[in-house]
């Protein structure tokens, strides 16, 4: 497959640039409202489009599948049927030439660049696949240009097929005597059953206290300290819902009851009886929530106080409106982006940020960090997904007189890290205008 | 010794072929061989007036009264709890027998366990009665399967006395060497060595492959009478001489692991106890006994709580003293569930019935009295046999 890979790749590298397509519509004032507002950009647009839109103006909207395909699409293909089905992208770089002017009527091209591997990754063993795709002006004078790179990965551990609507598929039934220990959990407190008589602890709750026969029930909210009392690893056969190997552990608690849950957050060799561990809460979706054990020493990756956020931090709410707004401003239908039931049932948590919004609001972020800059090129690394529910904090830091280190979090981690180029002043809209 | 003891005798023993894959329903496999059993037995089913069988088990005693054409039923029992269920089914047919409540009782188990559904696989419950909570605080981990409830035993139980599990698999390699040896079974011909026990795959860490039962198709039906009655039928009586169900404290199906030893199984205790005490007998006087061996280290606990040594020395007692056909103990000499075929117990019945009649494929030598047991985790069940 490697050589095969290496040779298509060869080929379409040396086969340059596909001639340009026009894009759909000129570039317009009514697109790049839309796009100003969902993304939230407060800049004056109403001369040239925001640069960041770019993509947007080639993109082929709901009638994408009707569209030729992409210079990659042999190359994806066929890691696809040699196992290497997952694809992430990495890495998008546009430099920009010049600002383009509404009523522009604009071509855009594709080339392959070559593809990268084999390398292992977090994600598993693959290929970065990279392309490029060119914005010309009428005069056939190139606008802008884009780097855009894949990374086409064998899964490493089979993931156990999502259930429909991407819900948990192993959920506890609840009765009357039980529902106080969920409620519990679902307020972040682990609940341990106490005879509001006698004050005997029980887990597994129960109707009727077993030592003095007492009906009256209260509870306890436990430290969330514990020990390993026993545990086992789940190898096989597969379970709905988890990946093996995972450790499930019979844990101590503090208060000298007993409780059932995985112990996450280290390797399952390195779970001992005795172990002390503590209470974690895992979200299993939308209504379910677990809870769960982590080593005691894990630091923990939520501190808590959490750091105070930079006064000129831009947080940007990730809504579902949001998402799906950005998404459908940027022309982008892929489902993944505004289907929630089928963004889940692909294994995502739910639906997520396009990358071409993730450009359009690095590109607010530098242009509110260097007022009255212009760019002149965008590289971003991708990260984590943004999620709809998070909010992706967006800061940017001047790393030499004409760049910036733009860097958007959400609660995963890093959602993306830029580095973006200006121009001071005079940049490519003034010179276009002294034309 | 009870009022129980000596009243009723297992007369007749019968079963389909053990397969992976039976190709008959569920209750076309019942009806064989309770048809197999009652023929063993000399007996008819215009005879039989009691049918007693697991409330796991997919046909209820009404169909296979139709299908055997079984003219009326005067005692139907359904025994809870899986595999625990075995003996006590031949223990509910007792009771009938010796209170007069019916004359023949044929309790049965049939299942396409592999080739339909299958209990090693996850199963997902939402029933909000009481075993639907219970296996509602442990399914949401994917703690989901027998083997991994019975590893978390298994790893306590190591951790306690020391337990390798080299020491499981010398119980799984004794298995395999009685199957090898016996037509029956599914592994006839086909034993196992140490190395190869401890090659085998992870199912659930601590346990490998090779320390979990097969999963089999197949059916088995033992015909219970009163002893007086069996004496004038075709084959020599075998006797029950103590039938015993039981619990522990703070029981649960199968998730004994909130109060007490997890190392222990209290409910084989209270079995335990109770057979000896009927039967007058103790572990000295068992020649050969069938454990439910559905995981390995069970096996191990048993013959703690059984007494046929102390706590924690069990894996010494198989290694020096013998679980095979010339050890001390000859344990499960048809090869078990490991071996012969996962029949939920109900195999297990027929081999002791065959050890005291004299007639199994590897008799064991001066055979009087057979201690069976069943599935453990679980509430519980035992019996003593013995000839007339």
């Amino acid at each position: 497959m490697h050589d095969e890979l290496t040779a298509l790749a060869e080929r379409l590298a040396a086969a340059g640039e596909r001639p340009g397509a026009p894009c759909p519509d000129p570039v317009n004032a009514a697109m790049i409202r839309n796009w100003t507002q969902a993304l939230g950009d407060p800049g004056d647009w109403s001369r040239c489009a925001p640069p960041a839109m770019i993509q947007v103006w080639s993109m082929q909207g709901l009638a994408a599948a009707d569209a030729a395909g992409s210079v990659a699409d042999g190359p994806l293909r066929l890691l696809n049927e040699h196992g290497y089905t997952g694809v992430v992208a990495t890495n998008c770089e546009q430099t920009y030439d010049r600002y383009v002017r509404v009523g522009e009527r604009l071509r855009s091209s594709m080339r392959f660049g070559g593809v990268a591997g084999p390398k292992k990754t977090a994600m598993g063993e693959g290929y970065f696949v990279t392309w490029y795709q060119s914005w010309y002006d009428a005069a056939g004078e190139r606008v802008a240009e884009m780097l855009f790179r894949v990374l086409k990965f064998k899964p490493r551990a089979r993931r156990a097929a999502p259930s429909a609507g991407g819900r948990y598929p192993l959920r506890p039934a609840i009765g009357p005597d039980t529902r106080f220990f969920w409620d519990g959990v679902d307020a972040g407190e682990l609940r341990v059953q106490r005879c509001a008589d006698c004050g005997t602890l029980r887990h597994p709750p129960g109707p009727m206290c077993p030592a003095c026969h007492s009906v009256k029930r209260d509870f306890v909210v436990a430290s969330g300290r514990g020990t390993v009392h026993s545990y086992v690893v789940h190898h096989h056969p597969p379970v709905p819902g988890r990946t093996p190997p995972y450790v499930v552990a019979v844990v101590e608690l503090a208060e000298g009851v007993r409780i059932v849950g995985n112990v996450n957050g280290c390797d399952p060799a390195d779970v001992t009886v005795g172990m002390p561990v503590r209470l974690v809460f895992e979200r299993m979706d939308d209504e379910l929530t677990l809870p769960q054990w982590v080593p005691a020493d894990l630091p923990d990756p939520d501190p808590d106080p959490a750091p105070e956020p930079r006064a000129d931090a831009l947080a940007v709410p990730l809504t579902p409106t949001f998402v799906i707004a950005t998404a459908l401003a940027t022309r982008d239908f892929t489902p993944v982006h505004h289907d929630t039931a089928l963004a889940r049932a692909q294994g995502s948590k739910d639906i997520f940020l396009n990358i071409l919004t993730t450009m359009g609001l690095v590109q607010r972020c530098a242009l509110a960090a260097a007022p009255g800059a212009a760019l002149r090129s965008i590289a971003v690394r991708l990260g984590v997904p943004a999620y709809a529910g998070d909010t992706l904090t967006l800061t940017a830091d001047r790393t030499g007189p004409d760049t910036l280190a733009v860097r958007g979090a959400v609660s995963l981690g890093d959602h993306v890290t830029a580095t973006v180029h200006l121009t001071a002043s005079g940049g490519p809209t003034d010179e276009e205008d002294a034309r | 010794m009870s009022g129980l003891s000596g009243k009723a005798a297992v007369a007749g023993i019968g079963a389909t072929e053990f397969s992976k894959e039976s190709g008959r329903s569920e209750l076309r496999l019942a009806a064989e061989a309770c048809l197999d059993a009652l023929a063993d037995a000399g007996l008819a089913p215009a005879d039989v007036d009691g049918l007693v069988t697991f409330t796991a088990d997919a046909n209820s005693e009404i169909a296979v009264q139709r299908e055997l054409g079984i003219p009326a039923l005067r005692f139907f029992s359904r025994v809870d709890y899986g595999g625990g269920a075995a003996c006590g089914t031949v223990a509910h047919a007792a009771m009938a027998v010796a209170t007069g409540q019916a004359d023949v009782v044929v309790c049965y188990r049939a299942f396409n366990e592999r080739s339909g559904h299958r209990f090693g696989q996850a199963s997902p419950s939402q029933r909000a009665d009481s075993t639907g909570l219970e296996f509602s605080w442990h399914l949401p981990f994917g703690f989901a399967t027998p083997a991994a409830w019975v590893a978390m035993h298994a790893r306590r139980y190591m951790h306690e006395y020391g337990a390798t599990s080299e020491d499981f698999g010398r119980v799984a390699v004794a298995m395999r060497a009685h199957a090898a040896t016996n037509p029956r079974a599914w592994f006839h011909g086909r034993p196992i060595t140490l190395e190869e026990h401890q090659a085998s795959r992870w199912i659930v860490d601590p346990l490998h492959l090779l320390d979990c039962c097969q999963e089999s198709d197949g059916a088995v039906a033992i015909v219970v009478t009163s002893a007086e009655r069996a004496r004038d039928l075709p084959h020599p009586p075998a006797v029950i001489r103590a039938a015993a169900q039981g619990t522990g404290p703070d029981q649960m199906m199968m998730f004994g692991y909130y109060t007490g030893d997890l190392a222990a199984l209290p409910a084989m205790r209270t079995v335990g106890d109770a057979l000896w005490r009927q039967s007058g007998l103790t572990p000295a006087d068992v020649r050969t006994a069938i454990l439910y061996d559905h995981f390995t280290p069970f096996v191990l606990i048993q013959l703690e709580e059984l007494g046929f040594c102390g706590r924690g020395e069990a894996a010494d007692f198989v290694r020096e003293r013998g679980i095979g056909l010339a050890g001390a103990l000859p344990l499960n000499p048809h090869g078990g569930q490991l071996g012969e075929a996962y029949i939920h117990g109900m195999n297990g019945i027929a081999e002791a019935v065959r050890q005291v009649r004299g007639t199994a494929a590897n008799q064991v030598d001066g055979v009087e009295h057979v201690l069976v047991t069943a599935g453990t985790g679980v509430p519980t069940s035992g019996l003593v046999l013995g000839p007339a």
